[in-house]
């Protein structure tokens, strides 16, 4: 074993070749491992840093994706639904309705698209599907843009993770630390679920 | 005396620390107390060589003195459940030496966690997000940090605690102490300050970017009182819905019942419970129902499982490796484990919250001796869990899977006492998990089977039920009562209810199909004859209030560390000893959730009212009067009651961010003293506390009232006492004599009842009691249910004459109180509260029953397992031969256990990721020196030790070394 060592050092290692390979090799993976850590640093602390006022978020949110860039004829849609689900054309359908595909079968009767039922003109629903659904109005991506323009430090983490209009109005409708006062109470317990600029309205105690 | 009290939590503290640390095997005998105000402390434990150090940093070290400071800016509500609050329970009474003996281990090699790495599974491709104290950058144990997120208003990601690390490093901690999964994607959202400040807030905000992530599996070692923060706990239902897995921690307010904590405490979580490396629950896990139900139903048999949770070794801050206890510990575990699982699963849209939680509560093993209300379902189980989840078919499931009332200890406290006809009806609480879908319902109605053979038509059922099952859960009560006809039999009924569980089918192309699964639910009581009125006593649930949702006192006013009366107050809860007291002396206990207009006084003896902090309905004074003058007793047990103390222990509440006004004292004396306002009794605000001797029994009362007036033909006791308001309002110590605490009464009418006054419960209630009254409550009873007066009482030499109440003004309620807000009696109205309408009382619609011919199985635990699932399909690999064991530690032994050879797959054993780049490097120097001595033309050959010493490592590298490098 040893010998056979011997040997390999003597006839191999002693090329310039071989040396200046594994010299080259090494080099090359301690340089991209050590900044590959590095990288993923800087990502850590972006999260922390506030951004300057001047300076919009560089936000990914695509609006115009239309239906011809989705893939096939599935669906994405809101999962969580007790009765209601609305998927990412904006179908508000009941759970029963839906197709194995994931998308609201639009022949059924009940099955309404860009639904506003329950949402108050501050942009608050009583039904987190129909905020999803009416939030994905077309007409609403105004809103949302002027929203993403001005969100707050607190919700970067949140937004800048979201990558179209629908993933934008599943995260936005959601309950958050804007929907409560105290802590442990709603600001409005019936219309909680907002897709617009500013909070529920505080619901007199 | 409190001065022994120090020091036995002191010795507590320091012995836990023992088994914390008993890794560092260094023989420097020092120890530091973490507080930075406590003296640093240096101890040498004499039954070992090894180190003692406590931790742990939240020791609270203002605690052994009684001080004046009533205000408190802890976080009351929501804490991390490390052991810190758990050992602070710890009397010391049962400091035993079992606890010493705990020595830490592996805790996922214990639960043979390495048969599945040995299979292949690590965890890889399943998304765990940590929510705790954050993580440091660059922790050597990790190699798949995902992403790091900080919610808090710090400005860190990083651990301070060291909480968020040992958490993280239980789930999945690739080298020394290992985790479950270490190739699992770790996300670590950092939700908790250094100094342990959280808000419902900063959860909420973040519990939606782990939705956005499609998180697979959430650990929450965190938990609080508080199940009414209805947006915490929404929350918590949509992450579920949105298929992430919560796990959380039960709490470590044990051995105390009635201590659960939220969210662990949810139908849709798997809330954890801790027990000790051999198989003990732990003293610290939290127990007993939930107590959202109450009064008027039955809680929900919590924790879901149990895993170790005492002495677990995880790791460090900075590195290296640490042992802590707390259930904060057995819900990574639990976390960890379900992550390997779901890895294990070939077909990934079977996992959901439901089905893990199938899989785990159905592979448990149970513990022998210990009640269903502390260990759930029992031990998890790693290898059986994955053998069901492994041949798991989407299905309906029940929690607990049978009802056997006769089952002890496992059922108690159903198995305490047997069923009558005429007793309030027994209510089960039973959790439907729904492996289906997100959503479902229950088909129809639940049948109703009694057994003809095993008199299952002397009972009757009715049930009551969600009707929608979500998310991915939902309850079904049931409520048990006796037939007429049973009203003098004796004897086992037995029957089962059939329930079908219904969810949309989104996979199939077919709009409207549903999923359906049938389960069947076995039931087995005890009936008895109905006991003599004068046996029978009646506990009034109704009118005790709690936190939450308001801020309602406890009745020991020292005990300002646990300023809350959370614990629900009933006699499976805070009251239990009580409860087994009076059920060994015969009596039997039942508990009203209702208004008094609704129980027929005939059939008890005794109404039991402790520590009330409702108000009354007018109707329910009357018909109070007439009960007991047809011969219905009543002993209360009250609390303090004084304004000026009340506006005194008001705080600022960190988590809620708002000043905390108390709406009653202890308990509400001036709604008591309307009640009693008839018979011309009433209690003071006076505020009282001290030592005394009562008929030979040492006897405190803590925090406790007096009588202030009381009819002259009465039995009146009094005793001397400090003045407890003055000590709290001015800091000043003052004797009071003969104060009167004890009041007997018998009614003149013929055929009349008896009533009896106390002014302190802290003497029945287990939270804080330091010495208990149960003597007296035997004798009260006796009094109220016989008539026969105590003559230890009555020949008393404390007995006075009975205060008239004259020059005393009757106690007000607090101005401005917040009470109508909790109240079912009162609502709010322009200038005073007022009553409102008196509800119906509720009314039972007994299910009809399908009578069956056929016999009962004789076991009817065994039966109950999931559908379609035969464990021995599945064929674990047999490596436990080869498996190295895992052995504890002894002293002097090296460190280097901290890796058996040969269980991890090799590429994590020889810690790959960490040393290639530094094996790379030296290669690269060694052949930059090889060149720059070749270059120079040196005659002599180039030194060949170096590299000739590094070529056995490097080819062995296709084989795990046998010896562990640390």
């Amino acid at each position: 074993m040893l010998n056979l060592a011997a040997l390999l050092w003597r006839r191999l290692l002693r090329k310039r070749w071989v040396l200046a390979l594994v010299f080259g090799l090494s080099l090359v993976y301690f340089l991209s491992s050590t900044f590959k850590q590095e990288e993923r640093a800087v990502r850590d602390r972006n999260l922390l840093q506030v951004q300057d006022r001047e300076q919009p978020i560089p936000w990914k949110v695509q609006f115009n994706l239309g239906n011809s860039s989705r893939p096939s004829n599935q669906c994405r849609n809101s999962v969580q639904g007790k009765h209601l689900i609305t998927d990412e054309l904006g179908y508000v359908c009941e759970r029963k309705d839906l197709l194995a595909n994931g998308c609201c079968d639009v022949t059924v009767p009940s099955t309404k698209q860009y639904c506003c039922d329950g949402c108050l003109a501050n942009g608050c629903c009583e039904a987190y599907e129909h905020c999803v659904s009416c939030c994905l109005q077309p007409s609403k991506q105004l809103l949302l843009e002027r929203f993403l323009s001005r969100a707050a430090a607190a919700f970067q983490n949140l937004f800048m993770a979201v990558e179209d209009h629908f993933e934008l109005c599943l995260a936005k409708c959601r309950t958050s630390s804007q929907s409560v006062q105290h802590e442990n109470t709603y600001r409005d317990p019936i219309a909680k679920y907002c897709y617009g600029e500013s909070p529920p309205e505080l619901f007199p105690e | 005396m409190k001065l022994i009290n120090i020091w036995l939590l002191l010795l507590v503290v320091l012995l836990c620390g023992k088994k914390h640390l008993g890794d560092r095997l260094g023989k420097k005998a020092f120890g530091k107390a973490s507080c930075p105000s406590c003296s640093h402390l240096t101890l040498k434990v004499e039954f070992s060589s090894t180190v003692v150090e406590y931790a742990d940093p939240i020791v609270p070290c203002n605690e052994t003195r009684w001080s004046q400071k009533w205000q408190s800016s802890r976080p009351l509500r929501r804490a991390s459940l490390s052991l810190g609050s758990g050992f602070w329970h710890a009397t010391g009474r049962h400091s035993s030496r079992r606890l010493l003996r705990a020595i830490p281990r592996q805790v996922a090699q214990t639960l043979q966690a390495d048969v599945l790495w040995q299979m292949g599974y690590t965890g890889a491709n399943v998304r765990v997000a940590v929510f705790d104290t954050g993580l440091s950058e660059k922790h050597p144990h990790f190699k798949n940090v995902k992403e790091r997120t900080n919610w808090t208003n710090e400005r860190t990601l990083d651990d301070g605690l060291g909480h968020g690390t040992f958490v993280a490093g239980v789930i999945a901690s690739m080298r020394e102490c290992q985790g479950f999964a270490p190739d699992a994607e770790l996300h670590i959202f950092r939700v908790f300050t250094n100094n342990q400040v959280s808000y419902t807030s900063w959860f909420l905000d973040a519990f939606n970017y782990a939705i956005l992530k499609k998180i697979d599996v959430l650990n929450l070692s965190i938990g609080g009182p508080d199940f009414m923060d209805h947006p915490f706990v929404d929350k918590v239902w949509e992450l579920t819905a949105n298929n992430v897995i919560m796990v959380s921690a039960i709490g470590n307010d044990g051995p105390l019942y009635g201590t659960l904590n939220n969210p662990a405490d949810q139908m849709d979580v798997i809330g954890v419970g801790g027990i000790d490396f051999e198989d003990n629950i732990a003293r610290f896990s939290s127990r007993g129902m939930t107590t959202w139900e109450l009064p008027g139903g039955y809680g929900r048999v919590k924790p879901d499982i149990v895993t170790y949770g005492a002495g677990v070794r995880g790791s460090g801050v900075k590195g290296g490796c640490r042992a802590l206890s707390g259930t904060s510990v057995a819900s990574p575990v639990v976390a960890g484990a379900v992550t390997l699982l779901v890895s294990t699963v070939q077909k990934r849209e079977l996992v959901n919250p439901a089905s893990v939680k199938q899989a785990l509560i159905a592979s448990a093993r149970r513990l022998p001796g210990v009640n269903m209300f502390e260990q759930g379902h029992g031990k998890l189980d790693l290898l059986r869990a994955y053998q069901i989840l492994s041949s798991y078919k989407p299905q309906a499931s029940l929690s607990p899977s049978y009802i056997d009332l006769t089952e002890c200890p496992y059922m108690w406290p159903y198995c305490s006492q047997p069923i009558y006809y005429g007793g309030m009806p027994t209510i089960v609480n039973v959790t439907i998990l729904n492996g289906m879908g997100v959503t479902g319902r229950i088909v129809d109605k639940p049948e109703w089977r009694p057994y003809l053979p095993q008199n299952g038509d002397n009972i009757e059922v009715a049930f009551s039920y969600s009707s929608v099952l979500w998310p991915w859960s939902g309850y079904l009560a049931i409520s048990i009562s006796v037939t007429k006809k049973a009203a003098s039999w004796e004897g086992i009924a037995q029957g089962h209810i059939m329930i079908t569980v219904a969810s949309p089918a989104e996979t199939e192309a077919k709009n409207g199909a549903e999923h359906t699964s049938t389960v069947k639910l076995p039931i087995k009581v005890k009936i008895i004859p109905t006991p003599p009125r004068s046996k029978r006593v009646l506990w009034d649930q109704y009118h005790n209030l709690r936190y939450p949702p308001g801020y309602f006192p406890r009745d020991n006013l020292r005990m300002k560390n646990d300023p809350l009366d959370w614990n629900g107050d009933h006699v499976h809860t805070n009251f239990r000893d009580m409860y087994q007291h009076l059920r060994s002396m015969g009596y039997f206990v039942e508990v009203l959730g209702a208004p008094f207009t609704c129980f027929d006084a005939t059939q008890y003896g005794t109404l039991l009212m402790v520590d009330s902090e409702e108000e009354y309905f007018p109707e329910e004074i009357a018909k109070l009067r007439r009960d007991v003058d047809n011969g219905l007793s009543l002993v209360i047990f009250s609390d303090w009651y004084n304004t000026s103390v009340m506006r005194k222990v008001k705080f600022y509440d960190e988590n809620t961010r708002q000043w905390w006004m108390p709406d009653t004292g202890g308990a509400n004396i001036p709604a008591l003293n309307e009640l009693l306002s008839v018979w011309n009794m009433g209690f003071s605000d006076g505020l009282y506390e001290g030592e005394f001797a009562l008929a030979n029994h040492d006897m405190y009362y803590a925090s406790g009232c007096s009588i202030a007036k009381f009819p002259e033909d009465g039995v009146v006791i009094t005793q001397t006492f400090k003045d407890q308001g003055l000590e709290v309002l001015k800091q000043e110590t003052a004797v009071v004599e003969n104060v009167p605490i004890l009041g007997l009464y018998q009614i003149p009418t013929e055929g009349g009842g008896r009533i009896v006054l106390y002014g302190d419960s802290n003497c029945l209630d287990d939270s804080h009691r330091q010495k208990d009254c149960f003597w007296l409550l035997d004798a009260l009873l006796q009094y109220t249910s016989y008539g026969v007066t105590p003559p230890s009482l009555s020949h008393s030499g404390n007995r006075q004459r009975p205060p008239s109440g004259a020059g005393l003004a009757p106690p007000e309620r607090m101005e401005g109180n917040h009470l109508h807000r909790y109240s079912k009696v009162l609502e709010a109205h322009l200038g005073d509260p007022k009553p409102r309408p008196l509800p119906a009382c509720p009314h039972l619609s007994w299910a009809k029953p399908q009578p069956l011919n056929e016999t009962a199985p004789s076991n009817l635990w065994k039966h109950q397992k999931l559908l379609s699932i035969d464990l021995d399909k599945v064929v674990l690999p047999n490596f436990r031969s080869n498996r190295p064991q895992v052995r504890p530690l002894s002293p002097g032994e090296s460190g280097a256990w901290d890796i058996p050879g040969g269980i991890m797959p090799g590429r994590y054993n020889q810690e790959v990721g960490q040393t290639i780049p530094v094996f790379a490097f030296l290669g690269a120097m060694v052949a930059l020196a090889f060149f720059v001595v070749q270059i120079s033309k040196a005659k002599s050959r180039p030194k060949r030790r170096r590299p000739r010493a590094k070529r056995p490592q490097l080819a062995q590298q296709p084989h795990p070394p046998r010896t562990p490098s640390v």
